[in-house]
């Protein structure tokens, strides 16, 4: 009987989930943005592949970097700004309705009934990547080629990166008064992740860690191909955090007072399993060009290195050198060395008035009692350091497995047609079929 | 007695809408809560129906403390000016709730005769007439196999004929067994309709009982519930 309430329930959230616009809105610009993010990715591909000319960088093109992320980058902005509305539009309309009165007296728990929206809000999601698996499959279709593991780690991060923006509109709109007022507080979390983003950026410590759980920043280490655990863990449990907000707000019986001692304590909950979930170590580097670790015998001699390593960097956040530190070696270190601290020391933002300091630039490696200064930030002479503080041979590296890229000069045939024309017209038939 | 309400109180920030409102309510009868607007008739139906927090206040079902946990197995309640599902049909509304409470297709075929809802199940429930958005909510409220109905307003909106017909539909309902609780803000209507009446009045209960009753209260001896209305309040 309860199973049956709930397939009433799923079945109720379906077709009000139907009925409304914005889902269907959602659907049309997100196959308009998709088809203008496949169209100008496979040009630009094609340029780079030597389309037309000579090749300008054939060597290490990825379809990853080339095409998907390109791609399905339609699907952040998406999440950041047409998909919370989805989700607002699914309890707004009940409680601006009054039905959400009808709602809280239906056969089912609270949490049952939002777990219905939930499940009707991930079909939601998965409908609107329609255009980007038709998308990929266009790319293969060309061609292109598509490595298995990292285009699932993509997708994986759009379903986590749906699943939280749904999840903050559900719990915002629980809080809200009207759908208004929801999406301003959804728009003011967005914002305050960017703002966290650009402060964090070469801060380090805590505010850096967190930055990292952003949608936006999460997002970026499944584009890179690199499935962090810790990264789905925190998102998993700050959705359902969400979720679990809204059904203790929604319970209209309940005063005040005891709602929010209720939400404290979720607070509290949710915060010691997010801590616990931010120290799961767990990465894999499912990109097909290692570009998330260093070779195979550079890890295993670091693995044999078993002291904490201090870095200490004096390159203010905005220096384009502490970004190539930090993309192509200090998130390769942190995955291959057990113990890494990575100190920030410059004094200011952008760096350009450190002149005077006679220090700034420069990169300090300490480990096992001994101290190394080095101003390259290139892997090879950075590794070269760390080897000889620890005492350990450097390996003897070769180029037989170096990538080799997937150049192609393809043209995105039939992709204007499909995102363009027939997607949009699909989705207004099938919204007209389904209001008859 | 069914239920028994004992000194529900209830305050919006500093401003006390129901104070101490205490009354029974039996098995099987059609209970009307009468009083004029803003004296907490709605107030009253949302605090049992666990839609509202109270202040203070007891809740007795059959002789057992009814927490706000249990409340909807007990009863449901039937808001009035909602419009529920707004871009769904009324065939949708009706088939929902007779699938969620498992009723017969049958019952809504019995329902839709006098609520007269025939000619408008294709229609969406935002395109309704205040009127027939009334009966729509109706129906779905007698969907329900609760034992106890609470219903807001229900002949707001119908004309004579319509109320007459709900009236019946109501005392049938009653007569199955069925407790309804009808906030009535018409006086007329609700001596019609009603078994016994609970006055209320500023958010106090001024009075309780038959209409008969009601009258020894007044001390009256003629006149309706207009009269006692105006001589208790």
């Amino acid at each position: 009987m309860r199973s049956l309430s709930f397939v009433r329930l799923l079945a109720k959230d379906f077709r009000e989930l139907l009925a409304s616009r914005a889902f269907w809105l959602l659907l049309v610009f997100v196959g308009l943005l998709v088809g203008h993010g496949f169209i100008t990715a496979v040009a630009l591909y094609a340029e780079m592949s030597g389309a037309g000319g000579p090749a300008a960088l054939p060597q290490g093109l990825t379809s990853l970097d080339g095409v998907l992320v390109p791609t399905w980058g339609a699907y952040d902005l998406a999440a950041t700004l047409l998909f919370p509305f989805v989700a607002i539009r699914m309890v707004s309309s009940e409680k601006e309705s009054g039905a959400l009165k009808l709602l809280l007296q239906l056969p089912g728990t609270l949490a049952a009934k939002l777990t219905a929206k939930a499940l009707v809000l991930l079909f939601a999601w998965l409908i609107a990547w329609v255009p980007g698996i038709a998308a990929i499959l266009l790319w293969r279709s060309y061609g292109g080629h598509v490595y298995a593991p990292e285009t699932l780690n993509l997708l994986l991060g759009h379903l986590l990166r749906g699943l939280l923006s749904g999840a903050l509109g559900v719990a915002a709109a629980a809080l809200a008064e009207s759908a208004a007022s929801a999406a301003i507080i959804t728009l003011a979390f967005t914002v305050g992740t960017w703002a966290l983003d650009f402060v964090a950026a070469g801060r380090g410590g805590f505010v850096q860690q967190l930055a990292s759980y952003t949608p936006t920043a999460a997002l970026r280490s499944f584009e890179q191909g690199l499935l962090r655990l810790n990264a789905v863990v925190v998102i998993v449990l700050v959705s359902c955090a969400a979720f679990a907000f809204a059904a203790i707000w929604l319970n209209s019986g309940r005063a005040i007072v005891e709602r929010l001692l209720r939400v404290l304590l979720l607070v509290v909950i949710a915060a010691g399993a997010v801590w616990g979930g931010a120290n799961l170590r767990a990465t894999r580097d499912v990109s097909e060009n290692r570009r998330n670790s260093f070779s195979v015998v550079d890890e295993a001699a670091l693995r044999r290195i078993d002291q904490p390593l201090k870095i200490t960097v004096l390159l203010s956040p905005e220096d384009p050198r502490l970004t190539d530190f930090e993309q192509n070696v200090l998130r390769k270190l942190r995955r291959a060395l057990n113990k890494v601290t990575v100190e920030y020391a410059a004094g200011s933002r952008t760096g350009l008035f450190e002149g005077a300091d006679e220090h700034y630039g420069e990169i300090w490696y300490e480990l096992g009692g001994q101290k190394i200064v080095e101003r390259s930030t290139i892997e090879e002479v950075v590794l070269e350091q760390i080897y000889k503080l620890a005492n350990v041979d450097a390996p003897e590296r070769s180029d037989d497995d170096a990538f080799p890229g997937y150049p192609l000069a393809a043209q995105p045939k039939y992709a204007a047609a499909i995102f363009y024309l027939f997607w949009p017209v699909l989705v207004i038939v099938t919204w007209w079929l389904s209001r008859r | 007695m069914l239920l028994t309400v004992d000194g529900l109180t209830k305050t919006f920030g500093s401003r006390r809408v129901l104070s101490d409102v205490s009354f029974n309510v039996g098995t099987g009868e059609v209970l009307g809560l009468i009083g004029p607007n803003g004296a907490g008739k709605t107030t009253v139906l949302e605090c049992l129906a666990g839609l509202l927090p109270t202040n203070a206040g007891t809740l007795t079902y059959r002789g057992r403390p009814l927490p706000l946990s249990r409340r909807k197995e007990a009863l449901f309640y039937l808001p009035d000016t909602i419009v529920p599902w707004a871009q769904q049909t009324v065939k949708w509304a009706l088939g929902f709730f007779q699938k969620l409470y498992a009723r017969t297709p049958e019952r809504i075929a019995e329902l839709a005769g006098p609520l007269r809802l025939t000619e408008i199940q294709q229609s969406r429930v935002a395109t309704l007439s205040k009127g027939e958005r009334k009966r729509t909510l109706l129906a779905l409220g007698l969907l329900t196999p609760h034992p106890l109905l609470l219903l807001d307003e229900p002949f707001d909106g119908l004309d004579l004929r319509q109320t007459r017909d709900v009236m019946t539909l109501l005392r049938a309902e009653s007569a199955t067994g069925r407790t309804l609780f009808v906030s009535i803000h018409q006086l007329n209507d609700a001596a019609k309709v009603c078994d016994r009446l609970v006055l209320l009045n500023a958010g106090q209960c001024v009075a309780e009982g038959t209409l008969a009753e009601l009258k020894t209260q007044a001390n009256l001896t003629d006149g309706g519930l207009e009269e006692i209305f105006l001589a208790l309040t």
